[in-house]
């Protein structure tokens, strides 16, 4: 060190920052050996072909893919509330988040490093979870395949080698397995909001938890606001308020119809995608409102 | 801080506004789709109880479904028809774009129960015996047909159907009318044409729509003339005694 | 005249407290300033407003009136802490990073270079005394150590004014002789450093100026000699005198008005004497 320190000049925004938080938070998460469940979800999926082993092998390849992408789903919508609903309160309490915000840090790029960090994670989470799914089904298929080489004669087999690739590996779980990841990053962007005037992480999931699980059934509430004609006030105030406040979580709940085959149109998967992305981008930002302002 | 809370409220209420008329119409877009046709009404929260409602409503159909599936099986295992169709019907109800639970449900009743039933040690008198195979194969038809109706956009359970109706109900014109339907599917078998004809040919007062359509297949060559196609053929030639000289087939008993 | 290092013009915060009417005034109308180069105490007792009155100057909780300025520029903004370096009090740093890898985040929080952090990195490891700890994780660093990277990250950026939160608190003698003694280096090196802490020996020490809160508000402030020193007494410490020479200064002063209060020796301090038999070299 040598002269007196100088004036220096302050980047409004910075990729830099936001980089550097992000790969911490995403570090930091790692470190909290969240992909121990990888194992459970390893153990799931081949386990489950021990209760179907007497079923045909459509049966089979139905039960692999149902219990794949229904373990993807709840593990990363666990993964995304989990991880996110510490994020604030953890740094907060040991005060990093004074050494960090006392930088020519904004409040802003705070906020999106962090929850950059866990939608890394998500996706690190999920694709590896594909990986998994891919390689167990692939392994599936082929011995389907030597079975039917084995015992179905020959004017058959391929009739038989056909089947076993339609009941196998179906492009549309692709935007399906896109969406799954997409619905988790609402529920983390969702959770990021809720920690940030929450008074404890517990409080912070418990109501993650009860959003999620009325989020499935707004549809109903808000048809039912719409329709209504004869409803009370009252009940006509509540049912607003649900149909407006909480997500329509089964707009991007497509994956059980997906799985045993029912392809999504272009269109619809870019207008869902669309609906999940804006959301995301809403709930980061109504709780970057609230953060902006928050005493620390 | 609370002045903020407030506005981030407002913004909510003003975001959910904006996204309801979105959001009412990528329903009705998903369920053109056939997405979220599943029927999670109060008679199936009885069936599956109270955890299972719970997880099919928060995007676990599919499990709940895959669970009931195998439970129903384990009947199988005791020949409890009666449970497995309970399970069956959960099922398709959580899941009805799965053709697999559809053709299946539809299986074990309209071929497995039906049959037990006929073969009932318990049941002395052979026109209950009847009655109740009947009643299976009438069960097995519910489900193909509810299952065409949830899924109008396949020709599996039109296919699974027609043969319902040829093997069991031994009704050829319903079965002729169902393997049409298959047939209009760019993607169904490449039998199922055939099937169409060889059903009609056996459907009272079709036989000559049946001829005339077997004899255009068979003039189309050799790669048609399969031995089911000339059989038939040959048949409807003598039932609608089709001139000597227009006959195109002749069978290996009329050859000197 | 140059621009104040810090400047707080009728700085008031109040807190409401929820669903209560009643509020809670943390500061009152405080003004002070910090020339550059100085080395301030901010002293008070708990709740005094200590803390608050840091956190505006930091830009981490936003005032209810009044202004708070870094070198002229609005502390509320986020440019002006390009300037800042901070350590909080009992600070932790994320555990599963190293000392080097800590300096680095730091770094490129502050916007600088891969290769300017590695060469600031190695300077303030070597400046904290951390040079060989800089590859361990700080989950292995003692209480001194971690207010030593703790030093070196509100450093990195070359800031020209230093907010540090009590920080020798917890930190044995031999580390706390460190960390003061950082503390008047950067004050040769030209940098204001604002100091807050409960151990007044060791402000009376550093500090050149000190400003004392109560209940919100600046109650005393000045320079140590303005406030502390007792003006009309003199003290005079003699190496080698005989005893002639003091019978010859008690015969003067029986002839004067002057009183002599105390004679004795002088003593060193218990930290001193402490740093002396555990070895520690001086300073």
């Amino acid at each position: 060190m040598t002269a007196t320190p100088t004036a220096t000049q302050h980047k409004a925004f910075s990729l830099a920052r936001i980089s550097a938080i992000a790969s911490n938070t995403l570090l930091e998460l790692i470190r909290l050996k969240v992909f121990y469940f990888m194992l459970l979800f390893a153990l799931l999926i081949i386990g489950s072909s021990f209760f179907t082993s007497k079923f045909t092998f459509q049966e089979q390849f139905q039960v692999l893919k149902d219990v794949s992408l229904g373990a993807m789903s709840i593990f990363t919508w666990l993964l995304a509330v989990l991880a996110t609903a510490m994020l604030l309160p953890k740094d907060i309490e040991d005060r990093t988040l004074y050494t960090i915000l006392a930088k020519p840090v904004p409040r802003f790029e705070y906020l999106l490093g962090k929850f950059i960090g866990v939608l890394l994670l998500l996706f690190i989470a999920i694709s590896l979870m594909s990986a998994v799914f891919v390689v167990v089904l692939y392994t599936r298929e082929q011995d389907a395949i030597a079975n039917a080489a084995r015992y179905v004669p020959d004017n058959a087999y391929s009739d038989q080698v056909k089947s076993i690739h339609a009941a196998c590996f179906n492009s549309n779980l692709v935007p399906g397995i896109a969406i799954i990841y997409l619905k988790s990053a609402l529920c983390a962007a969702l959770t990021l909001l809720l920690s940030t005037f929450a008074s404890s992480w517990i409080f912070t999931i418990i109501t993650s938890v009860v959003v999620y699980l009325i989020g499935h059934i707004q549809p109903i509430a808000r048809q039912a606001y719409l329709d209504s004609a004869t409803t009370s006030h009252l009940t006509k105030v509540f049912l607003a308020v649900v149909a407006l406040i909480i997500p329509d979580l089964t707009s991007l709940s497509l994956v059980d119809d997906i799985v045993v085959g029912n392809a999504i149109p272009m269109l619809i998967f870019v207008k869902t995608a669309g609906l999940g992305v804006t959301y995301i981008c809403v709930y980061f930002f109504v709780g970057y409102l609230v953060f902006s302002g928050k005493e620390l | 801080m609370n002045r903020r809370v407030v506005i981030a409220i407002l913004a909510l209420l003003v975001f959910g506004v904006v996204r309801m008329p979105f959001e009412a119409h990528l329903e009705k877009e998903h369920k053109a789709a056939y997405f979220h046709g599943a029927n999670l009404d109060l008679s199936l929260r009885e069936k599956i109880g109270q955890m299972g409602f719970l997880a099919a409503l928060s995007g676990f159909r599919a499990l709940v479904a895959d669970f009931l599936w195998i439970h129903a099986h384990a009947f199988w295992e005791r020949t409890e028809w009666g449970g497995m169709k309970v399970d069956f019907d959960a099922v398709t109800a959580l899941q009805p774009r799965c053709l697999l639970f559809w053709s299946q449900a539809a299986w074990h009743m309209a071929f497995n129960a039906s049959v037990a039933a006929l073969e009932d040690p318990k049941q002395p008198r052979e026109a209950l015996r009847i009655k109740a195979q009947r009643e299976y194969w009438k069960l097995g038809e519910d489900y193909l047909l509810r299952g065409i109706a949830n899924n109008p956009d396949v020709y599996n359970l039109y296919g699974d159907l027609a043969f319902l109706y040829r093997e069991k109900f031994k009704d050829h014109c319903k079965a002729s009318e169902m393997f049409a339907k298959s047939a209009k599917f760019p993607d169904s078998p490449v039998y199922t044409h055939r099937f169409v004809l060889y059903e009609l040919a056996q459907c009272p007062g079709h036989e000559r729509e049946a001829y005339e359509g077997l004899l255009k297949l068979y003039k189309v060559g050799e790669s048609e003339r399969l031995p089911t196609l000339l059989k038939h053929l040959g048949e409807l030639q003598e039932k609608l005694n089709v001139p000597a000289d227009q006959k195109v087939y002749i069978p290996p008993a009329a050859n000197p | 005249m140059s621009t104040p290092a810090i400047s707080i013009q009728n700085l008031t915060k109040i807190y409401p407290i929820p669903f209560k009417r009643e509020k809670v005034t943390a500061v009152q109308d405080l003004s002070l300033t910090v020339e550059p180069g100085q080395v301030y105490g901010l002293l008070g007792p708990n709740g005094s407003g200590k803390s608050t009155t840091m956190k505006i100057v930091l830009g981490l909780v936003s005032p209810t009136s009044g202004r708070t300025e870094i070198f002229g520029r609005d502390s509320t903004t986020v440019e002006s802490r390009e300037d800042v370096g901070f350590l909080p009090e009992n600070p932790y740093f994320y555990k599963y990073l190293t000392g080097q890898e800590t300096l680095r985040f730091y770094g490129k929080l502050c916007g600088l270079s891969s290769a300017k952090i590695r060469d600031r990195s190695k300077e303030l490891l070597k400046l904290v005394g951390l040079e060989n700890a800089a590859d361990r994780r700080l989950a292995g660093y003692s209480k001194g150590m971690l207010q030593r990277i703790g030093l070196a990250q509100a450093m990195i950026q070359e800031p020209r004014l230093l907010v540090l939160d009590e920080p020798t608190a917890g930190v044995d003698p031999a580390g706390s002789r460190e960390i003061r003694d950082l503390i008047l280096d950067f004050k040769k090196r030209g940098i204001t450093v604002l100091l807050c802490s409960h151990l007044l020996e060791q402000v009376q020490e550093i500090c050149d100026r000190v400003g004392i809160l109560n209940h919100g508000a600046l109650i005393r402030e000045g320079t140590l000699d303005e406030l502390i020193s007792i003006q009309d007494q003199t003290e005079l410490i003699l190496e080698n005198a005989t005893p002639e020479l003091l019978a010859d200064i008690h015969a003067l002063l029986g002839k004067s008005s002057a009183r002599l209060i105390e004679e004795r020796k002088p003593q060193k301090t218990l930290e001193r004497y402490f740093l002396d038999v555990t070895g520690t070299p001086q300073p």
